[in-house]
């Protein structure tokens, strides 16, 4: 049995570790309400956004010009990892890290093997793990996180939608965390381009109370408008991404905070069990030693 | 009487009922008042002035956006 005193050193780390992790359990529930609140204030946006794109879309019949539309083959790949800059948040990072490396070695395997696959890192999380998984990472963004807001965003989904305007890459994919709810995040790997079909958008806006819909008058002309939207909506939809994977960082950060809390607590608690017997045994033995000393003067 | 909201990715940045509203749009400066025939429009640069119904007059800065108009209620979205 461990002597006494490297049982209590033991239990004032793991008490000193469970404040740790219990406060950071704290922060990380503050935050993700921050996150989340982002999320929402975001969605009337991008409601309208959709709305908008979908009301002139279905009324052009034609097919527009259109940078971002598909293109015949698919030579070359971007595939874009969103992660975070911290750990200690359970499966977030490696999740993103694991479906990144599938992509590469199994879905696009023989572009991959051209050199045809690029892989662009947000997050020091995602550039470090796959670093070691042997996948070099030709961008990353790692400053994104420390001013987090619209702007920031879009200057990078510029950039990325820029190259593939240029016809740098034909597909580009993006694989995060989807918040779903404070324990859990999906993660999806999830097409950023080539735009699809504009008149099928995810989020078909409900009919007007009235049920009258009103005929629009276009300024400038529809195409023009179309035009204008689809890069805003899609880096709303890059925007919206990264807010996705934020507030999903803090749910698993909180969740695996909240566990470590109670794999301390129970640790506490057999170590203490552990103390105690180990002191009742050194009680016993002082005891038995001063009896048979006794025993010994009298003899 | 009109009701307007101003909407950027981040944040609702105006609502409330006015009287008039000036937009710089793409293709030139324009205003909307009250039944305005159903208008979608993209901005440039420049500065949306409002006038709310007590009178108070606001400007807004803009890079660009797209205002939809319908049914006297009017949605801005800015970047």
């Amino acid at each position: 049995m461990a002597n006494l005193k490297d049982i209590r050193t033991r239990i004032a780390s793991v008490k000193s570790t469970q404040q740790v992790t219990s406060a950071m359990k704290m922060v990380s529930a503050a935050k993700l309400r921050k996150a989340q609140d982002a999320i929402i204030q975001m969605r009337p946006y991008a409601d309208k956004l959709s709305e908008v794109l979908y009301s002139v879309s279905s009324n052009l019949s034609s097919d527009i010009e259109n940078k971002y539309a598909k293109r015949s083959s698919t030579n070359k790949v971007l595939i874009v990892a969103i992660t975070s800059n911290r750990g200690l948040c359970g499966g977030f990072n490696s999740n993103v890290i694991k479906r990144t490396v599938e992509l590469v070695s199994v879905t696009y395997k023989d572009l991959a093997k051209k050199n045809k696959v690029d892989v662009v890192a947000i997050g020091k999380k995602a550039v470090d793990g796959l670093k070691s998984k042997g996948i070099k990472v030709s961008n990353s963004y790692l400053e994104l996180y420390d001013k987090l807001n619209f702007a920031s965003v879009s200057e990078i989904a510029q950039t990325i939608m820029d190259s593939y305007a240029n016809g740098d890459y034909d597909h580009i994919e993006l694989v995060y965390n989807q918040f779903k709810n404070a324990a859990i995040q999906n993660l999806v790997n999830e097409q950023f381009l080539p735009v699809g079909d504009l008149t099928q958008t995810e989020t078909e806006p409900k009919p007007k109370k009235s049920g009258y819909k009103p005929s629009y008058f276009f300024e400038p002309s529809m195409q023009e408008i179309v035009v204008k939207i689809i890069p805003q909506s899609l880096k709303i939809q890059f925007f919206k991404a990264i807010l996705d994977s934020v507030a999903s960082e803090h749910g698993a950060r909180m969740t695996a905070m909240h566990k470590a809390t109670d794999n301390a607590f129970e640790l506490i608690r057999e170590l203490k069990l552990n103390y105690n017997k180990a002191r009742q045994a050194s009680i016993t033995n002082e005891i038995l030693e001063i009896v048979s000393g006794a025993n010994a003067m009298k003899g | 009487m009109l009701y307007l909201e101003i909407i950027s990715p981040e944040k609702l940045l105006f609502a409330g009922e006015i009287t008039i509203i000036k937009l710089p749009g793409v293709s030139g400066s324009f205003e909307i008042m009250k039944n305005h025939v159903p208008i979608i429009s993209t901005l440039k640069q420049g500065k949306i002035k409002v006038k709310e119904t007590s009178g108070i007059v606001s400007y807004f800065d803009v890079e660009g956006g797209l205002v939809e108009a319908s049914n006297n209620e009017v949605k801005v979205l800015v970047e």
